[in-house]
């Protein structure tokens, strides 16, 4: 059984990852850092 | 040793080989913090000195000091082996920073950007493929280096240099020779861009629109663009998204023409493949900007995303630097930097004339 295969591309743990975030400003659980 | 037992000792391994990979990613995720905030710092550094003393001093964008700084790093005491598994990661956070982009635009603004963008994409397209072809073939090229010139060229650099290699059975060498080209190109595009940009007086809008249509990769044109000015960035990659978009056509098209010269394997699942080389990215930037635009988010959420996406940007431009060594991408032979270099000239003064009869036709 391949262990390696990899769960998402690069382009969908950006999309996850970014979602999540806003998920989380969203629901005021996070607050950027001001730019 | 059971099934169960054995399922559980290799996600145990499985787990502790991501673990073990996360933590290996530390130490250059740290390095591209800190070369993108000293980048910052200097920025902030020069205004502040300049309204103590009241000095009007040129403003120069975090973007290109963190791109000196990597490049000088990179290019005299190189980036230590184990800064290099982080280092690389900055792709990644190009990715990121273009989603969480898509906060920063209303839905109905990306269309219609996106129509202008695209019109003009085709029209580059359509030139750089043919100016292309028909100057290697001139400077004598071996045949599947000039359709990844090409490529690499008309649609969006090293992406789609990697795509077109595994879809027309190029050789490794004669990719990497395309990517160096397109690489050094790009670098070079950082300093001239802006300076051409700033002389005809462009507006961020045209500026943005040309960065995205003529620099080839998409760090170093979005870099090109966030040098101007922070709107110019924004339009620089709907732009250069554009042109990402059209990815798969050109390369379906380029594996086709090789096939059927036997020498290429078949395209069987035209669909199939045109969804595999798609960058879907584009399609998290477009979600996002569907769940601003429908008043998902208030207006300091789409502000916190906004930065979000400009710390992602930091990283990011930190790492174009740091992987830029113009040692390695010496390298690589006159010839197809000459090439690379005439056919970019040619490509940046058409599209800088596509934009600026845009510019009169759509008022941008």
């Amino acid at each position: 059984m391949p262990t390696n295969k990899r769960l998402l591309s690069l382009d969908g743990w950006a999309i996850l990852l970014s979602l999540s975030l806003a998920a989380l400003i969203r629901l005021g659980v996070l607050k950027a850092i001001p730019w | 040793m059971t099934q169960e037992n054995y399922s559980v000792g290799q996600s145990q391994a499985t787990s502790e080989g991501f673990f073990a990979q996360a933590f290996a990613l530390i130490p250059g995720l740290l390095l591209l913090a800190v070369v993108g905030y000293a980048g910052k710092f200097i920025e902030q550094s020069i205004a502040r000195y300049g309204k103590a003393h009241h000095l009007t001093l040129p403003n120069i964008e975090y973007v290109l000091w963190a791109i000196l700084i990597g490049v000088i790093i990179s290019n005299t005491i190189g980036v230590p082996r184990v800064f290099r598994a982080g280092v690389a990661t900055y792709e990644f956070w190009l990715k990121v920073g273009i989603i969480l982009m898509g906060a920063r635009f209303v839905l109905a603004d990306v269309l219609k950007l996106s129509g202008v963008s695209l019109l003009l994409v085709l029209v580059e397209l359509l030139l750089a493929l043919s100016f292309m072809t028909y100057l290697g073939r001139g400077f004598k090229l071996s045949p599947k280096l000039v359709s990844l010139l090409a490529v690499g060229s008309s649609v969006c650099g090293v992406s789609a240099i990697i795509a077109t290699q595994g879809a027309i059975d190029a050789d490794e060498e004669d990719s990497s020779v395309a990517i160096a080209a397109i690489l050094l190109l790009g670098a070079i595009s950082l300093v001239f861009f802006p300076l051409i940009g700033h002389a005809l007086h462009m507006s961020d809008h045209a500026y943005g629109l040309w960065t995205g249509l003529a620099v080839d990769n998409t760090a170093e044109a979005t870099a090109a663009g966030a040098i101007y000015s922070d709107a110019a960035g924004k339009f620089a990659v709907v732009a250069k998204t554009c042109r990402n978009a059209l990815i798969g056509f050109v390369v379906l098209g380029y594996a086709l023409y090789w096939s059927s010269k036997g020498q290429a394997s078949t395209v069987t699942n035209k669909g199939a493949f045109l969804w595999q080389k798609f960058p879907k990215f584009v399609l998290g930037f477009l979600l996002l900007s569907l769940l601003v635009s429908v008043g998902l988010f208030n207006k300091t959420q789409v502000v916190a995303l906004g930065n979000l996406s400009r710390w992602a940007f930091l990283l990011t431009f930190a790492g174009v630097g740091l992987r830029t060594s113009f040692r390695e991408l010496g390298k690589q032979g006159l010839r197809p930097f000459l090439v690379g270099a005439i056919g970019e000239i040619a490509i940046a003064g058409i599209t800088l004339g596509l934009v600026v009869i845009a510019d009169r036709q759509f008022h941008l």
